[in-house]
């Protein structure tokens, strides 16, 4: 892109353009990161009721592409049908997981749990590669687009945004108006208390951490409707790190933190590429991510508690 | 007495030393080392260039009998390790290759990265290191002595197909370079603005991505905003099918779009079906490329190797799978053609001796042509370009090379999707 | 020698015992030169993790920065004529400067965390510090450093060879010791008992008046200089390259997490026999079943994790609680 600072015309030009395109691409942010957020809500959910950062995060959400191909592929469905078997299999591969390892590891130091859910990843991986082979895959779902003048988008990521947001209200709804949601809510707040109250916290632990597989695995599907190329074993790796900063700018350890969280995500992400796209002399989306980084390091210092919970 | 007992003394030692002589000279077996990527990122490359080097194995054991090796015919032998992608098991490794394995020969890991880890080792321990994954021009400026490429270097990837456009549509002046943010993409992106701007092509866009991005669309976005000709892009695998998937939703139209490395594989068009119809992508090494004998004969040069299809069949015999090789195979099967001329040659399998041969060979097999320049550099063997077409990938330049006339310019995007095929 | 450097000694022997191991066996060389990696790293990894339980997810970031101390020095100055050695020793120097700027950022921003927010935090400044470089294009950015021929010309080609094969590993061996030598001094310092009590239960030492932060800062300063210091040696020195991709990759991190639980977090021989093990089983069995080794090692780590947390030697510390040899030996 040439540099800006040239004659007044050529400026309004570059404004319009850099307007537009600005426009464009924080649109584009705002559906991909409720989609991020989506994906990251079972990673919150986890850390605020079990403690325990899944640092297999990654590894979960391929499982959940890998569903979106299967059903695509073989029986030629769309998508949206891969969600509830999505769910339905995180939820079991959840339940597997916590009763074979997690549970014993609950009062353990980071440094067991870290390690524990990264080699839970890692053990994901190898199998996935084992049936599935390391081929990049992907699949074509031909929708229609739709032509916004800033930017175009088609109608695969428009489902995946409303599914994002729906189903975020259906968990919200859950948390709030449910005994079980408020049971796993009391928890998270203060375990103590919920005991006293009469929550079964044992099995609260098992169901979040159910729960929160669940939702992570079903949001690879979405994901896919998104960017439904490139699949293969070793994709997850890139969108735990996101999780990361997302889970953190919404608050560690609340799931709907985690949602808002990837829109504003989603929001920098984009945004600030165009911006350092003028800067002559770096690679733009090099500097998105260092920058979401710095985001991420401001919030820890700054506001661990999220920018988006109530203090 | 004594003088004779003296000389039965010398006459057997000579015997001893003519005998123990001839013993090291009677190699049974010569043996290729492979530190390989059988897991970990490159771990499809790793499977693809194992299968080819055991297809040309097989055929040289099989179907040439052997290497001739001082009137003997010696079997070629493959000993493999998983390199696992990461550098340090790679030193590890080579270097049991050498000294515990005793092989003939270690063939580099694939990616510039890995080839380069080896590299000291080998050189250290005066082994023999070919190079069939590492594109970096790089490599062969760091004045190593027993490195030989067989790949072809990463600078001239695009230069093919910006001679192609050139020819075809001298109309079409605007590039838009968009490449992956590592050492071998870049290469390709400086040689591909180099020759770009010596034919006279304006470059309107040059961007580059980082390595995993999951999100192209800021990029792309400000990419149609400049109003290109065609697309010259790419990096390694995923980051191809991502690139033309975004390109569709964005309804970015282009006369012709090349990406290195992903274009061609099979797992693109499955991935992406119809919208990869008139996609290209530069390669090594494609099936249909018409290399044989008869052209060998043609232009002077020897010919070794399987044929086309035989290599083709061997491949899928020593993967167990009804695979196609894509070029990692081709190459890496090359580069035991290459190899075993230069012992034949040589009539040794003594370092410096095999190194002057290969300095001085060139030759030409299933895989095209071969020829190193001093520092090692794979001169002599040319890309192809490639296109999808109706499903399938047609080698559309060089035009010596063709099976098929090129597609230009590509459908729209819409058109693909309404199923409109890249057949000329 | 003091008492409470006794110690040392088997320390000291393990390494010797290897180095002629690979020495004397012909062939072992370049195994024995990544298993001292793993020890060198396990050990210097633990200098933080072992004493303080706090989980720096973002480790590599020093050894990264440690390779390219060197790399930089080696590229800027080979130019100048008849420095040879001592342009490598400033590479050293460089490294560790480096490292430790980074780690006193690091340090400003994330040791006011705990727990998984730590982790988080270090993981941050990784990813952030890698992506810095590549856009910013510090250092070449992406392209990173190739400086073979820069090698050649400062110290000569054969002498770079043997750098790169045998010498680089020297060094490793070196860090190696002098990591495991600094934490012995610090075990059996006022830092040391500091740290274990910060580690058992740090609201409780503040409370004590403990001054928490500092000791945290050296023992974080600490770890990072020695990882500094190896990146400069086993990954400059033994291959004249760097790519920022590869220098900030996680899976070191995460190495060095499973060496130092192995052996045992926060015991002195921990490190070596975590890493003895872990370098051991992870070549053969790439030997033996090519391709599938990850697939077997990750359920081995879990089921480690949940049945042995205290690694091997934090095992054997508590079957020989109290007897001679925890004090002379074990530890």
């Amino acid at each position: 892109m040439k540099s800006p600072l040239r004659g007044g015309c050529f400026l309004k030009g570059m404004h319009g353009m850099i307007g537009n395109q600005i426009l464009g691409n924080l649109l584009q942010g705002v559906i991909l990161g409720t989609v991020y957020g989506m994906a990251t809500m079972g990673l919150s959910l986890i850390f605020g009721v079990l403690k325990v950062v899944n640092v297999g995060h990654g590894a979960f959400i391929m499982v959940g592409a890998y569903c979106a191909l299967l059903f695509f592929n073989s029986l030629g469905l769309n998508p949206i049908f891969a969600l509830p078997v999505a769910f339905f299999l995180g939820g079991i591969l959840g339940l597997f997981f916590y009763y074979s390892a997690m549970q014993r590891l609950l009062k353990a130091p980071e440094l067991s749990t870290l390690l524990a859910t990264f080699s839970i990843g890692v053990l994901l991986e190898e199998v996935v590669k084992l049936i599935f082979g390391s081929e990049f895959r992907g699949y074509n779902w031909m929708v229609d687009k739709v032509d916004l003048g800033l930017t175009i988008i088609p109608y695969s990521k428009i489902y995946a945004f409303l599914g994002s947001i729906l189903i975020a209200l259906a968990l919200y709804i859950w948390f709030n108006k449910t005994r079980a949601g408020s049971a796993v809510r009391s928890v998270v707040e203060d375990e103590e208390g919920a005991r006293v109250c009469g929550v079964n916290v044992r099995s609260t632990y098992a169901f979040s951490f159910a729960l929160g597989i669940a939702i992570t695995v079903l949001s690879g599907v979405l994901l896919t409707m998104f960017i439904p190329v490139g699949i293969n074993p070793y994709m997850g790796g890139g969108y735990t790190l996101k999780a990361f900063v997302i889970a953190v700018l919404g608050g560690l350890a609340s799931p709907y933190g985690a949602f808002f969280g990837g829109l504003v995500f989603g929001l920098i992400e984009n945004g600030s590429y165009t911006i350092f796209a003028l800067i002559p002399g770096v690679e733009p989306f090099a500097l998105t991510r260092f920058f979401s980084f710095v985001i991420l390091l401001l919030i820890l210092l700054l506001r661990p508690e999220g920018i988006l919970s109530k203090r | 007495m004594k003088r004779a007992n003296l000389l039965m003394v010398g006459v057997l030692a000579l015997f001893l030393i003519l005998g123990s002589v001839s013993i090291s000279y009677a190699i049974s077996k010569i043996v290729i080392g492979h530190p390989a990527c059988l897991s970990g990122k490159y771990a499809k490359a790793g499977e693809q260039a194992i299968g080819g080097i055991k297809a040309c194995i097989n055929w040289v054991n099989d179907v040439y009998g052997g290497v001739k090796l001082n009137g003997k015919k010696v079997p070629l032998e493959y000993k493999y390790y998983d390199c696992e992608s990461k550098k340090e098991v790679v030193t590890s490794l080579t270097g049991r290759l050498i000294t515990v394995d005793r092989v003939n020969v270690v063939f580099a890991p694939y990616s510039s990265g890995l080839t380069l880890r080896g590299a000291p080792i080998a050189e250290s321990h005066k082994m023999l290191y070919m190079d069939h994954g590492g594109a970096n021009d790089k490599i062969f400026a760091q004045g190593f002595r027993y490195v030989v490429q067989t790949i072809g270097p990463a600078s001239r990837y695009h230069e093919g197909t910006l001679d192609m456009i050139h020819k075809i549509d001298p109309s079409a002046k605007r590039v838009a370079l968009a490449y992956e943010d590592s050492e071998f993409a870049k290469r390709v992106m400086e040689g591909a603005e180099k020759h770009a701007k010596a034919l006279g092509f304006k470059i309107v866009f040059k961007r580059t991505y980082p390595k995993g991005v999951t999100d192209l669309t800021p990029l792309l976005s400000a990419l149609k905003a400049t109003r290109p000709d065609f697309i010259l892009g790419g990096g390694h695998f995923e980051d191809g099918q991502l690139f033309t998937r975004q390109m569709a939703d964005l309804d970015i139209n282009v006369k012709a779009l090349s990406l290195i490395a992903s274009a061609t594989l099979p797992a693109f068009y499955e991935a992406l079906t119809v919208l990869a119809e008139g996609v290209m992508g530069p390669s090594h090494w494609e099936y249909g490329v018409k290399y044989s004998k008869a052209e060998a004969q043609k232009l002077g040069l020897p010919w070794i190797g399987p044929s086309q299809d035989e290599f083709v069949s061997l491949f899928k015999k020593a993967v167990g799978k009804d695979m196609i090789p894509d070029y990692h195979a081709a190459e890496a099967g090359a580069q035991v053609l290459a190899y075993i001329m230069a012992v034949e040659r040589a009539n040794s399998v003594d370092l410096d001796k095999v190194r002057a041969e290969l300095g001085k060979l060139k030759f030409m097999s299933f895989y095209g042509g071969w020829d190193i320049d001093d520092t090692g550099l794979q001169v002599g063997h040319s890309m192809v370009d490639v296109q999808w077409q109706g499903g399938k990938r047609i080698i559309v330049w060089p035009e010596e090379a063709q099976t098929g006339k090129l597609y230009y310019p590509m459908p729209t995007f819409k058109e693909k999707a309404q199923g409109k095929k890249a057949i000329p | 020698m003091k008492q409470k450097y006794y110690p040392y000694i088997p320390v000291l022997l393990a390494y010797i015992v290897l180095f002629l191991i690979g020495k004397g066996v012909s062939g072992m060389w370049q195994l024995m030169s990544m298993l001292f990696f793993y020890c060198a790293l396990g050990q210097a990894f633990n200098i933080f993790l072992g004493m303080t339980g706090y989980v720096d997810f973002g480790y590599v970031a020093f050894l990264g920065v440690g390779t390219y101390g060197m790399a930089i020095t080696i590229s800027k100055l080979s130019h100048i004529q008849g420095y040879g050695v001592l342009i490598i020793i400033a590479g050293f120097f460089l490294s560790m400067f480096m490292a430790t700027l980074l780690s006193l950022a690091v340090g400003a921003v994330a040791l006011r965390l705990r727990g998984a927010y730590f982790a988080i935090a270090t993981i941050g400044v990784n990813e952030g510090f890698r992506f810095l470089i590549e856009g910013a294009k510090i250092w070449n950015g992406s392209e990173g450093i190739i400086f073979m021929s820069d090698l050649n010309r400062v110290i000569g080609s054969k002498t770079a060879s043997s750098l790169c094969t045998f010498w680089a590993d020297v060094f490793v061996v070196i860090i190696a010791l002098l990591a495991a030598f600094v934490t012995l001094i610090y075990m059996r310092s006022k830092i040391g008992y500091a740290l274990m009590a910060l580690r058992e239960d740090e609201d409780a030492a503040k409370v004590m008046g403990i001054n928490v932060t500092k000791y945290k800062i050296i023992a974080f300063i600490t770890s990072a200089c020695f990882a500094g210091l190896l990146g400069a040696s086993a990954w400059a020195l033994k291959t004249p390259y760097v790519f920022p991709p590869e220098v900030f990759e996680i899976h070191y991190t995460v190495e060095a997490i499973i060496i130092v639980l192995l052996g045992g977090a926060g015991t002195l021989l921990g490190p070596i026999v975590g890493g003895l093990v872990y370098g051991l089983s992870k070549y053969y069995l790439s030997v033996i079943i090519p391709g599938f080794q990850l697939l077997i090692f990750a359920p081995i780590v879990i089921i480690i994790i949940i049945l042995f947390p205290e690694g091997i030697i934090g095992m054997i510390k508590k079957g020989t609680k109290g007897k001679w040899i925890k004090r002379y030996i074990i530890y």
